[in-house]
């Protein structure tokens, strides 16, 4: 079964479900993801943002495609050193430094992943502020080829750009609909050419602009119809400049051309992932339930809207919150409701 | 107010989330406890050896000291029939000593209604935590629940000492007025002053106490700590109440967290037990440790899910230390549904602390007549 | 002073709302008392916080797994809320039909049947009764799920008639067993495999799936029924039509409204009122606004005897409090620690303790909860930095000649922007006393938290610690 729909040049194929529900405060399972990243070595970092009740274990968890559950990192709630309370969204530089933005406590954390089987902290830096540099709720993140960082300074309406230590280069952008202008904006992505693209969430399309913040194009308008969105979270754009969006408001993915045109829409279509299976192996009763049910199911009316839809569907996506790609054309969609990422293969 | 230093006390610890049993007091002389736990079994060197089948988690070295001292009794297979693995369904049950139907009054609310049916002590039953547990809701019956014991009462964000006594002034005014005006007003006013005296003699506490024992800095050692104040006081308090977790809820990681949660429990109960022997009063106060259910057999490869049939203990040194009851079967023939089979109804228990230590009238707070362990000394 | 206009509308916004500032009450006074109650009465766009935002900065209420944020989530709808009495009769059934979390593990789903109150609770009882009966959360709730054509499960059909329309003594068991019958198939979609997630609080393997309601015709018993002496092969909607026909439902109806929304005790002026409601319950069809535009309309409602008759539940306590504070009003870390003071005080919003709700009225109170109670609201009302209470410090100074005030006229100053609130002597002479500490009170050039705003503050704490303010 595939939920795709109208693609023309480019076909991504289902590859798997990794995740489950983690209530706990450590160990295998991810607790309300918001973003991965994954490394040259393939090990693949999530970015565990966490209830309030679970907020003592504000983490990012380490895993490959095999579903081997490799280690975690941070320490949980606060201000400190490797401390969080409301972390978006992680980029990775040219040295395997992963760069970890935090909407509350205003600030970036930095870790080295290089050859560790967990990460090293390494720094955090950050002043909050309306000043160039200064950062009001930082959210997305994206390093361009040179290792220089962008990151989307959501409270402020613009986008900054800094030096790999945080140092400040410039800035763009203002509150509003026009180009250029943003509106509580969320995720970043650089393409092949060094250009920046921007989740304008709350006007609901995709900005693109130079590396120095000259406005290319807008993507998108309002909307659930094809090449339309809803809140808009994140962006990836692959080797070839198709743009993949996480329309996470219309619970879905959609992925664009280099022109921004529409190409295809992904639904979800999670499977039961190796964790998970071994849920079952000890819950049997509850596994004979769930084969004979419809997973799938028709809604009543006043249900039917994509978030309530999700809510019902478990192989729907819901809570798409982030898109990533690795370099073998593999696409990851976080989802926060569900406490697992969904893999895509890009044929 | 009457000091009632001499009465005995309870002391509860509810362990939120679901308390592993199996890796609690391990089953280690059992092939069948290794072969159903691949991720999770404690190995046989590492458990604490209570005989030759059966020893403690390795977290739980203070707890065996107590048991070398025969203060620590063990009650195996805890639980009821019809075993309900939902956490706020079970914990109800166990709180309100009604499996069957919903019940509407805590056991331990009535139990104080009888301790106290004059209602002269507000603080004859007191919680430590933010929240009134149900075990302890009772209509009429009022029972402090103690986020902070050194800010304890009205207006506690009222920085300047001055000001807030000068409000409390006030307040007590207010609610003081001329009797006979309409019966709400009235009752408000009443409950004002009590809240107000309640107060004004848990504030007291920490000052009436002093120890040589030092409590850790985690959350329950602390709350253990308060109730040792509150207790040595001599306020009256009968039934102390707080809990540990919600993270006794391992269904992932769970070696790692249960040995911590372990570990802080049985360092804040050896801290309460030595504090005790200071003050002499050992002899006064017992300790029931609980958990809504048990879990799993089988592990998920990372933790344990939500079972039936558990471990409670009562620990003080009224307590005839020992096993209680018999170890379920881990057996496949004799599993609830992959769980095990609960041999002892938590009822019994709640019988003879009510009937042997609270000395009460158990029937009519339990809902019924249940068979006692022998587990007081007389 | 204090104009009878406006003493009135403050009463009907604490009945019909959670209490009023003083921006709101000059809004509802421009309607007019009956302009107000018809808007009141008809809720148009609440203008709450928006979903989108609460899902970006609170994960917990995007999936709504874990009852704090279930219940904050519902807390900022109160607080945000411009339709007020959307609200307040959402809470309303909330407590009637009491449908607790605790055994469901499924607030999405709990959280869908406020909505349905939102939709349906000010229309049509019967309309209201047979959404209720295809409402997920209660099938699990009452165990409609295990009520088969082939073997009765009876909680639903008896608490339908005892705890939802008629009450006990209006019908015999064998309607009891009729009515069962009659809701047989009705269920939830997959019902076997959510009833045992919900029996085990099953969050796995990725989180709750919602429910949503599904009749299957197989399990349906479709013989002939007899109920309350009609004979018929009736299904659920057809036992429904006949329970709302029955005076004793109109009774019940009737009182619980005034009760709510009237005044706890009910006097003989009270039972009046519960039969002029039941008239118009039979003359508009079942139609609660019009019950209750009944209420507001009479006499009674608007007399000093209906003042202050009412305690307030938690809810009111501390939503009542924030919407004055004008507090929380976009996304704020640590919100469910507020909304967990509900239950701290007695009453965790989606967890009735019981089907048959709470404890309402005087019972309330109890010195454990009278400590949280006077504690949330005191620090709440006393923060000079909160909007609400700014705004309160810019109209006395407006409201004082010179921008002095002497001590009598900042207690009544207080009073009033707090309420108005009507205290008795001895509580007004304490708080006169109280402000009298520091002499009259300089607003002139006060700047945010100064000393002067701090004795406003101060004042207000101790206005929102009185025994009246714990009064609806």
């Amino acid at each position: 079964m595939s939920t795709q729909t109208k693609s023309t040049g480019i076909v991504l194929d289902y590859v798997k479900t990794v995740g489950i529900v983690n209530n706990g405060y450590n160990g295998r399972g991810f607790a309300n993801p918001y973003d991965i990243a994954v490394g040259g070595d393939n090990r693949i970092f999530v970015l565990n943002r966490c209830d309030p009740l679970r907020a003592a274990a504000i983490r990012v968890g380490i895993c490959n495609l095999d579903d081997d559950y490799l280690g975690e990192f941070g320490r949980g709630f606060g201000a400190g050193d490797e401390q969080f309370v409301w972390p978006v969204a992680m980029a990775l530089d040219s040295r395997d430094r992963l760069h970890i933005t935090d909407e509350h406590n205003h600030r970036v954390t930095i870790y080295d992943t290089a050859g560790n089987a967990s990460a090293k902290f390494l720094s955090h830096w950050g002043i909050p502020g309306a000043g160039d540099g200064e950062l009001n709720g930082p959210a997305g993140i994206a390093i361009d080829s040179s290792d220089v960082v962008f990151v989307v300074d959501q409270h402020n309406s613009r986008v900054q750009k800094f030096a790999s230590d945080g140092k400040f280069i410039a800035n763009w952008g203002s509150f509003g609909s026009g180009d250029g202008q943003f509106n509580l904006p969320w995720g970043a992505a650089v393409d092949n050419d060094d250009n920046i693209y921007i989740a304008d969430w709350r006007n609901d399309r995709i900005q693109k602009f130079t590396n120095d913040g000259e406005f290319l194009a807008a993507f998108g308008s309002s909307g659930d119809g094809e090449g339309q969105f809803q809140r808009p979270t994140s962006v990836a754009v692959d080797p070839e400049g198709f743009i993949y969006v996480a329309d996470w408001g219309n619970e879905r993915v959609q992925v664009l051309g280099p022109d921004g045109s529409f190409q295809l829409i992904l639904r979800g279509e999670a499977t039961v992932s190796k964790w998970a299976e071994a849920y079952f192996e000890s819950n049997p009763e509850e596994k004979a339930e769930r084969d004979i049910s419809n997973l799938l199911p028709e809604l009543p009316a006043h249900l039917n809207t994509p978030y309530h839809i999700s809510s019902q569907t478990e192989p729907f996506f819901w809570g798409p919150v982030s898109v990533s790609l690795d370099r073998e054309g593999r696409l990851y969609v976080a989802e926060t409701n569900r406490h697992r990422f969904q893999v895509y293969q890009k044929r | 107010m009457t000091t009632t230093k001499h009465e005995k006390s309870l002391i509860v610890i509810q362990l939120t989330g679901g308390n592993d049993y199996l890796n609690t007091v391990v089953p280690y002389g059992e092939g069948k406890y290794y072969d159903s736990r691949p991720a999770i079994n404690i190995p046989q060197d590492k458990v604490i050896p209570i005989d030759g089948r059966y020893g403690f988690n390795p977290s739980m070295g203070p707890i065996k000291a107590l048991w070398d001292e025969g203060k620590v009794a063990v009650i195996n297979g805890i639980g009821y029939e019809n075993p309900n693995r939902s956490h706020f369904r079970s914990m109800d049950i166990w709180h309100t000593a009604e499996p069957d139907s919903i019940g509407k009054e805590g056991w331990l609310g009535r139990a104080i209604r009888d301790l106290d049916p004059q209602s002269e002590n507000v603080l004859t039953g007191i919680n430590f935590g933010r929240g009134l547990p149900r075990a302890l809701g009772c209509p009429g019956v009022s029972v402090a629940s103690v986020g902070d014991l050194d800010t304890y009462g009205l207006f506690p964000d009222v920085q300047d000492e001055e000001l807030r006594m000068f409000t409390l002034e006030a307040f007590s005014r207010m609610y003081g007025g001329a009797a006979g005006r309409d019966p709400v007003m009235e009752l408000l006013g009443q409950t004002g002053q009590d809240a107000l005296q309640g107060a004004d003699v848990l504030r007291t506490a920490p000052a009436m106490y002093s120890s040589t024992v030092e409590y850790a800095p985690d959350a329950l050692s602390q709350n253990i700590k308060s109730i040792s104040q509150v207790f040595h006081a001599g306020l009256g308090a009968r039934v102390l109440y707080t809990q540990h977790g919600p993270q006794f809820d391992t269904h992932s990681g769970q070696l790692a967290t249960h040995a911590k949660l372990w570990g802080e429990l049985s360092g804040a109960v050896s801290c309460l037990m030595d504090d005790m022997k200071e003050h002499g009063t050992e002899d006064d106060a017992t300790i029931l440790i609980f958990s809504e259910f048990g879990r799993r057999i089988k592990d998920n490869g990372s933790g344990s899910d939500h079972g039936s049939g558990g471990v409670a203990f009562l620990i003080g040194g009224a307590v005839n230390g020992g096993m209680y009851g018999e170890y379920p079967s881990l057996a496949e023939a004799e599993q609830v549904e992959g769980d095990l089979r609960s041999n002892n109804d938590f009822r019994s228990v709640y019988t003879g602390i009510l009937e042997d230590w609270l000395e009460l009238d158990a029937a009519p707070i339990v809902n019924g007549q249940f068979e006692k362990f022998d587990i007081f000394r007389s | 002073m204090i104009s009878n206009d406006t003493a009135l509308m403050a009463h009907l916004l604490r009945r019909a709302g959670f209490g009023a500032n003083r921006d709101e009450l000059e809004h509802y006074l421009e309607m007019g008392y009956d302009g107000a109650v018809e808007a009141l009465l008809n809720p148009t766009d609440p203008g709450n916080m928006p979903d989108d935002l609460i899902r970006r900065y609170h994960v917990d209420q995007s999936e709504l797994r874990d009852l704090p944020g279930s219940a904050a989530y519902w807390m900022y709808r109160m607080i945000s809320t411009s339709c007020p009495m959307e609200e307040k009769t959402a809470l309303f059934w909330h407590g009637l039909f009491a449908t607790g979390y605790t055994k469901l593990n499924q607030a999405r789903s709990l959280l869908n049947q406020v909505e349905m109150f939102r939709r349906s609770g000010l229309g049509s009882f019967e309309e209201l009764l047979v959404e209720l009966s295809k409402d997920p959360a209660m099938i699990v709730w009452l165990d409609n799920n295990e009520n088969h054509g082939a073997s009765i499960n009876e909680n639903y059909g008896r608490e339908l008639l005892e705890l939802f329309s008629m009450g006990i003594g209006n019908y015999t068991e064998e309607d009891v067993k009729e009515c069962a019958r009659a809701f047989t198939g009705w269920t939830l979609g997959n019902a076997e495999y959510m009833a045992i997630r919900a029996a085990k609080d099953s969050i796995w393997p990725y989180g709750r799936i919602a429910w949503h309601f599904d009749y299957r015709d197989e399990d349906h018993d479709d013989g002939e029924k007899t109920f309350l002496g009609e004979t018929g092969r009736f299904n659920g909607e057809d036992i429904i039509a006949i329970i709302v026909k029955q005076e004793a439902t109109a009774r019940f109806v009737a009182t619980r409204l005034f009760q709510f929304f009237g005044a706890d005790e009910i006097t003989e002026a009270g039972e009046k009122i519960i039969e002029e409601m039941m008239a118009t319950y039979f003359s508009s069809g079942y139609q609660i606004r019009d019950m209750l535009r009944t209420l507001f309309h009479s006499g009674f409602f608007k007399s000093e005897e209906a003042r202050f008759a009412r305690v307030k539940g938690p809810v009111e306590m501390v939503v009542g409090a924030v919407r004055m504070a004008g507090n929380y009003r976009d996304p704020y870390l640590g919100i469910e620690s507020v909304s967990n003071t509900m239950f701290y005080m007695g009453q965790g919003l989606l967890r009735p303790p019981t089907v048959e709700g709470w404890h309402e009225g005087a019972e309330w109170i109890d010195s454990g909860v009278l400590v949280e109670r006077v504690n949330f609201v005191a620090k709440e009302l006393s923060n000079v930095s909160s909007p609400g209470v700014r705004s309160i410090i810019d109209r006395l100074e407006a409201g004082a000649d010179q921008g002095v005030l002497d001590p009598s006229e900042l207690a009544d100053g207080c009073l009033d922007l707090l309420g108005p609130l009507q205290v008795s002597d001895e509580t007004r002479s304490v708080l006169v006393e109280y402000a009298s500490r520091h002499g009259d009170l300089d607003l002139n050039g006060h700047q945010p938290g100064d000393q002067a705003e701090q004795q406003v503050g101060n004042m207000l704490r101790l206005v929102a610690a009185t025994r009246e303010y714990q009064l609806a």
